[in-house]
């Protein structure tokens, strides 16, 4: 039977997070997630690494936290994070006593906000509103959370850090009141097993109360739906914010060669993440405010996740909450060294693993200190490598691919090139996703569809959303012959409904025409018409 | 510019791959759809080498495959301007092609600089030096004539005429080929319609634009801008011999720049033959033709196409008695203003225009007759067939 000390359930941003923080502590730990990493909340979100300004005024306690973070995090994640620099930009119907105290208060929590003109902000940022009245700019920065989440986990797997994706927990196995392993079935092969272990860290985001019911536990998480509109191209090259009480659709995040708008709130269940036009409408209405040519934009699609809002039962003992996130010590519940870890902010996950994890060494025994924050997640890649990629990839594909596949996989993506140069080839012209990089992502133990491939590569993401790249990677899949490319019909399917479902509710303009062209092609050309066949 | 640098309009349905005539010539191109659009999102991401930009020619066929109305080789342009302000240019010409205003004048105003210049480029060529400098030393460079346009211009008596035109001759007939503007003077006063110059007109900036040189294009577009304004204002109408300039004047200052008054003045542009044609039906064309018994063969440049203008050629030459004209329709001839002078693009310039070469070469034409002076040049080189302007044609055809 596997053995390990810890099993962290949950492969968003905060399991993740514990699994490096373990790991780096010598904490022997397995990470298992029921889908891919990072499918759920920590990629459905702005992709912002907030400065902390947004949390000033109403929560100092949150923006010093996350101004911090914001800069440890621009330095140990520089090859996830995108250090745009943010813009809190205030329209005229915006409260001007608001921005007097907001300033105030990111003076109190050292966040800098430096007022500028509007003729630097609109040379700035040409497509800002020319209505918008001040101006000041941030350290905010971009993220991506999937590049975040895949590079804590390769840091995490330095120190022996191990994780599973597509492996459910189906029990929590507790023995004299004591945890003692989980029960787990790998999804693609109904595989079931047992991990034993000493210690249980549910990090379950949105589904945490599902997994605290397996030991027959309640843990009060309240899902709360946020939509989010991926616009095709960058409209701003900073992130911008309006300068106003935190509300929906009032960032804008250039996330890659997207844009971001974000987002709602709206009350729902753990695995919702459907958007009805209404929500979309609405948010444009918001966003015009910022940027008056928004209906010009092209909307690629849209998205929603869940934010596991932490609804504090007042009887719950064990509390130990921190204003951003809530972890739960079962013990007070009758199981000892299970612990369920709600709430929180991607911004402050590194802080947030810090935190559980001092908790969890404490019960162990272990006296190591937290040394995530002085080690960066991946290592720069070396002068010569970048060369080499530089000669090889097409053009804007090397930097780029380098930072969403570290330095190891990048060596394998390069020496697949120089073998056979046909390799250099573009699977995915809008993205820029070379064959090489589909082949070799393909070949990894932990994909299992083209959506696995594209969640590592953004294969698919860009203007035509799948039409082009959807029958060329499962080609790339079928002709190398891996071992989860036998039905590429449902191949197909799958990938191409997961592109389908974000663009649903924006079906006007491009984005239909774009679906006309997509339905033409998979219908003419292999019978996918979306029709079910009637038996 | 707040809208020009938008890829949105793309649906990347890549029917300007199939149309592109660099793509089918030469693998090093990935074509219009990837080099603009799709592009121009990632290069607001990073920055990057970008060799392909320089293979795109701006000849426009993409922006006429284009169901979606992307302006898909200004997108390339407008990427390769920005680019040569971070990166060194690979080729010493690119400088000297773009701006050949600064050459024509500078020539023109020696005595005897014409005879000088092409007994120079012609030594220059035979010791190697053309190729140094990245001119393709297999290619005809332009001559230059000994007297301008403009000042065979002022030698011309003109009669009052009802409608009233004012002549952008542009760099290449005013230079290169200044009997291309007489004819045009010779046959408007034959139908009886009064041509003005004007000095202060400077280069339409079309060679600045597919040299990457965007920023030097604008100041001359804003010169011509308030010009072409004024002329209009007066009641005249503006006629262009060069299909470059047209489309210059007319449409890609719209796309790349954003003054007022831009497009006040567009809808008085007419290409020199589209205004014979508009004449003629109208039934003011005069159609006092001699016979000419000639068989010709009609290249469309590239830039008349877009202009989506029809062919004018087309509809006027075979008014004129016993005139055999076919159009060749056999696609772009690879020139592309100063792309196919440029030492690394020859090859691929010629490979372009191959087919038009062939379909010219089998036709039996005795002459071929094109609007654009450069075009006539790239077919003289890749068939020996001389190629003239229309207006040419009818200067002879009218006895004038």
């Amino acid at each position: 039977m596997l053995k390990t000390t810890v099993v962290v359930i949950g492969g968003g941003v905060t399991g993740v997070g514990i699994l490096r923080d373990l790991s780096m502590r010598g904490i022997k730990a397995i990470l298992v997630e029921r889908d891919d990493l990072g499918y759920w909340t920590s990629s459905r979100f702005h992709g912002l690494l907030h400065s902390g300004g947004r949390y000033a005024v109403k929560d100092k306690e949150a923006a010093r936290e996350c101004i911090e973070e914001n800069t440890i995090l621009r330095r140990i994640g520089r090859h996830c994070v995108e250090a745009t620099e943010s813009i809190f930009v205030r329209a005229p119907e915006d409260s001007e006593e608001y921005e007097q105290e907001w300033v105030k208060s990111c003076k109190e929590c050292g966040i800098s906000a430096i007022p500028i003109t509007m003729d630097e902000a609109f040379r700035l940022e040409p497509n800002l509103s020319r209505k918008i009245v001040s101006a000041y700019r941030c350290p905010g920065a971009a993220v991506d959370g999937f590049r975040l989440l895949w590079q804590t986990v390769a840091s995490a797997q330095r120190y022996g850090g191990q994780f599973r994706t597509y492996t459910e927990v189906i029990g929590i196995e507790v023995e004299n009141g004591l945890v003692c392993g989980v029960k787990v079935r790998d999804r693609w092969t109904g595989q079931e097993e047992n991990i034993a272990c000493d210690f249980v860290i549910s990090a379950a985001g949105s589904f945490a109360g599902e997994v605290a019911h397996m030991a027959g536990l309640t843990v009060n998480v309240k899902p709360s739906k946020g939509t989010l509109i991926a616009f095709n191209h960058r409209l701003c090259q900073r992130v911008i914010h309006r300068l106003h009480k935190s509300s929906d659709a009032d960032i804008f995040v250039p996330h890659g060669s997207i844009t971001i708008l974000g987002t709602s709130s709206i009350d729902s269940a753990p695995d919702d993440t459907s958007t009805e036009t209404a929500e979309v409408e609405a948010m444009l209405k918001i966003g015009q405010v910022t940027f008056e040519d928004i209906y010009d934009y092209r909307i690629l699609r849209v998205f929603a996740g869940t934010r596991p809002l932490y609804s504090a039962d007042p009887n719950a003992k064990g509390r130990n909450a921190s204003r951003g996130f809530v972890t739960l010590d079962h013990a007070h519940d009758g199981i000892k060294h299970f612990m369920s870890v709600c709430g929180g902010k991607f911004t402050t996950y590194r802080l947030m693993a810090e935190k559980v994890v001092d908790i969890v060494a404490g019960q162990l025994g272990v006296n190591e200190k937290c040394r995530t924050a002085e080690e960066d997640l991946v290592p720069d890649p070396t002068p010569e490598l970048m060369g080499r990629a530089k000669r090889l990839f097409p053009s804007y594909g090397a930097e780029l691919a380098a930072s969403r596949l570290g330095n190891e996989k990048l060596e394998r993506v390069l020496e697949r090139m120089e073998k056979s140069p046909e390799e250099k080839e573009l699977v995915c012209e809008c993205e820029n996703v070379t064959l090489a990089e589909v082949e070799e992502i393909a070949s990894e133990p932990t994909s299992h569809t083209v959506s696995d491939i594209r969640r590592r590569t953004r294969l698919g993401m860009g203007t035509c959303q799948g039409t082009f790249c959807a029958y060329r990677s499962v080609g790339a899949v079928d002709r190398k012959g891996v071992p989860w490319a036998k039905d590429t019909v449902e191949l197909f399917k799958e990938f191409l409904e997961t592109r389908w479902k974000g663009i649903r509710p924006v079906l006007w303009g491009n984005m239909l025409r774009d679906t006309e062209l997509t339905r033409a092609i998979y219908d003419a050309a292999l019978n996918l018409t979306g029709v079910e066949e009637i038996k | 510019m707040r809208h020009v640098i938008d890829p949105d309009k793309c649906t990347a349905c890549t029917i300007c791959l199939t149309v592109c005539p660099v793509t089918a010539a030469t693998r090093k191109f990935r074509g219009p759809k990837m080099t603009g659009p799709a592009l121009t999102r990632l290069r607001k991401l990073v920055s990057d080498d970008d060799p392909m930009l320089d293979y795109c020619s701006n000849c426009k066929n993409c922006d006429m495959a284009c169901p979606s109305g992307v302006p898909i080789s200004t997108l390339n342009m407008l990427a390769k301007n920005e680019y040569y302000k971070k990166h060194p240019r690979k080729s010493k010409a690119d400088d000297m092609l773009a701006h050949s205003e600064k050459m024509g004048k500078l020539i023109t105003s020696l005595p005897l600089g014409a005879t000088f210049a092409n007994l120079g480029a012609a030594i220059g060529k035979s010791i190697g030096m053309l190729g140094s400098m990245g001119i393709a030393e297999k290619q005809e460079l332009p001559k230059y004539a000994s007297e301008s346009f403009l000042s065979k211009f002022k030698k011309i008596k003109q009669t009052h005429g009802k409608r009233k035109v004012v002549f952008f001759s542009g760099c290449f007939i005013n230079y290169n080929q200044p009997n291309v503007g007489v004819d045009l003077v010779k046959v408007y006063q034959h139908n009886g319609i009064e041509v003005a110059t004007d000095e202060r007109f400077v280069c339409c900036g079309s060679p600045m634009v597919s040299g990457g040189y965007i920023d030097d294009a604008r100041k001359n577009a804003e010169k011509n801008v308030k010009l072409l304004k004024q002329w209009v204002d007066k009641g005249y109408d503006i006629i262009t011999a060069c299909t470059s300039c047209g489309l210059m004047l007319k449409q890609e200052y719209q796309e790349l720049f954003d003054f007022a008054q831009m497009s006040d003045y567009a809808a008085h542009m007419y290409d020199s033959i589209e205004y014979l044609e508009r004449l003629y039906e109208m039934g003011e064309l005069k159609t006092d033709f001699k016979a000419l018994n000639k068989k010709y063969i009609y290249h469309a440049p590239c830039h008349l196409k877009v202009q989506s203008i029809g062919r004018p050629t087309m509809e006027i030459l075979p008014l004129v008695p016993s005139v055999n004209i076919e159009e060749a329709d056999a696609g772009c001839c690879g020139i592309s203003g100063s792309y196919g002078y440029k030492a690394d693009k020859y090859e691929v310039a010629m490979k372009v225009g191959s087919k038009l070469f062939n379909r010219i070469k089998k036709s039996g034409a005795e002459k071929v007759v094109c609007e654009c002076g450069t075009c006539r040049m790239q077919i003289k080189h890749g068939t020996g067939v001389e190629a003239i302007h229309p207006l040419t044609v009818l200067r002879k055809a009218y006895g004038l």
